[in-house]
């Protein structure tokens, strides 16, 4: 973390507790004082037990849900409490957000999907057409503009699904297990692919993963959560100079140790 | 292949169909020729365009009325889900009433002419329209809905791109259902009280035991709702280009 100045995202003590089902009065608290803060252009992973409430953290952030208690804080104000009103999306188009799940819209061709958040926000231009052309091409899309999502493959939709957020350029992206889903071969890919684009226009990112190997390849520094309620377990900068080969990271500098200390610390 | 058998199926039926005409005499069974022979017969006087010009600019402004309003409502409901929840016992009630009881009615406050007809057509076709779109409407993705949120979209842009996309598989499957519907509430009307009208002319062939006029009545409205089916496929497959294995999903 950077401590010279002050941090784009802040989470303080963060709480969510979802309602009780049934017999259970007190309701499950998925997150609890959660603390922690992320700065200007800083890439963060998030390593955590499953259901360590890493997903329900990244709603918060991105407003899809409510905090039960403490607040969100962005650009030194306050954005989310439990008093803050109405829940904003995104907050403006300043969050981009890329979830586990496939939110492609399946009636829309790829270029349609890629271009969608531009049309919504009138900002379909002659030059913004121009980056998602080249955003498409950066990532092997090209030539697949006119097919609908059911006839892609799950990597071309993740990367799709990567490039719809980049494309309207928010300042922060948060990202939670994009390439959960995919094999080895292409989640090496787009491993590649992320920090290639990351380097070229470095964005503020929130990165959440269970993959510890992920964690430390991509990461500037690494989260570790405890079990829900999730708080922060422990945290170590990445000093892994970049750019780093994401095809053979056990063999670069200080992963092998880092990468045992992480492991322990969630086993 | 297929079309050869359908070739074959086809023959076959208009065989047995001549058999029973044979067999039972021209009082009950008209034969096919005679049929075809009918129905240019009244193609050249006329007859057959004005009566089917009735039927169906009655089932047209009844379908766009009733179906209009079915595909719009549950819109609207979107907008407040404790409302939908109120009123459901009540859309249930109004769908429980059976409709073609309700047509002595309409044409006593509408009178024979048009308008009792337009309404008729309209009763029947709002339901099954309201109940498909309503669940249709019902079926969308709240994960896809955040997403578009996120990207910067506007409740409108939510409801026009996620809603009516997601409910419209749903609406043709009412349109399916809902068109023949249309064409046969006109059909039924007009037995009723009309001066024109296929309903019309098929009650007074049989008030002048016209067997053949009553047949030929009934082949023109299926002439009719099949092409008016071939349409719907026609605008389904492509409204629903996007949908994997449209055929499978679509039986």
């Amino acid at each position: 973390m950077s401590d010279t100045a002050a941090p784009l995202l802040e989470v303080r003590g963060l709480g969510k507790r979802f309602e009780p089902r049934g017999a259970r009065a007190e309701g499950l608290w998925a997150i609890r004082e959660l603390s922690f803060a992320v700065g200007e252009r800083e890439f963060v992973t998030i390593v955590g037990p499953s259901g360590s409430g890493k997903s329900t953290l990244l709603n918060l952030i991105a407003q899809i849900d409510a905090p039960s208690e403490g607040e969100i804080r962005f650009g030194g104000r306050s954005i989310a409490s439990p008093t803050s009103g109405a829940l904003r999306p995104g907050w403006e188009r300043q969050f981009g957000y890329v979830t586990q799940d496939d939110t492609l819209l399946p009636w829309r061709t790829l270029a349609d999907n890629v271009l969608f958040p531009l049309r919504v926000q009138g900002r379909l231009d002659a030059e913004t057409r121009e980056r998602a052309r080249r955003l498409m091409q950066a990532v092997g899309l090209q030539g697949f503009e006119q097919h609908y999502p059911h006839e892609l493959s799950g990597g071309m939709r993740k990367r799709a699904a990567l490039i719809r957020t980049l494309v309207y350029d928010p300042p922060v992206i948060l990202m939670d297990e994009p390439f959960g889903a995919l094999d080895a071969q292409t989640r090496a890919q787009l491993q590649a692919d992320l920090l290639k684009l990351w380097n070229g226009g470095r964005k503020t990112i929130v990165f959440v993963t269970h993959d510890i190997a992920e964690a430390i390849a991509l990461g500037d520094r690494t989260l570790v959560f405890t079990r829900a309620p999730a708080r922060v377990q422990s945290e170590h900068r990445i000093a892994i100079p970049r750019p780093r080969d994401v095809r053979n990271v056990y063999g670069l500098d200080g992963f092998p140790e880092l990468y045992e200390r992480i492991r322990k610390e969630l086993a | 292949m297929i079309l050869a058998g359908r070739v074959v199926l086809g023959i076959a039926c208009l065989v047995v169909w001549h058999a029973a005409h044979l067999a039972l005499g021209a009082e009950w069974i008209s034969s096919p020729a005679d049929i075809v022979t009918r129905t240019v017969e009244i193609a050249i006087d006329g007859e057959l365009w004005r009566h089917t010009l009735a039927t169906l600019t009655e089932a047209t402004f009844g379908f766009l009325l009733g179906g209009g309003a079915g595909i719009l409502v549950p819109f609207a409901l979107r907008l407040s889900p404790r409302l939908t929840a109120a009123l459901d016992p009540f859309f249930a009630a109004a769908m429980g009433v059976p409709k073609l009881a309700l047509a002595p009615l309409l044409i006593l406050w509408f009178g024979i002419g048009i308008t009792s007809k337009v309404m008729f057509v309209a009763a029947v076709v709002f339901f099954f329209l309201f109940f498909n779109t309503l669940a249709g409407v019902r079926s969308v993705d709240p994960r896809l809905a955040s997403a578009v949120r996120v990207l910067g979209a506007r409740e409108w842009t939510v409801t026009w791109e996620i809603a009516w996309h997601t409910a419209l598989p749903y609406v043709f499957a009412g349109l399916k259902v809902a068109l023949p519907r249309a064409i046969s509430a006109a059909v039924v009307g007009e037995f009723i009280a009309a001066d024109r009208g296929l309903g019309h002319y098929i009650n007074n062939a049989r008030a002048m035991a016209d067997t053949v006029g009553l047949f030929t009545g009934v082949a023109v409205v299926t002439l009719l709702v099949l092409g008016i089916d071939t349409l719907l496929e026609r605008l389904q497959a492509r409204s629903l280009a996007w949908q994997p294995l449209t055929r499978d999903a679509g039986v």
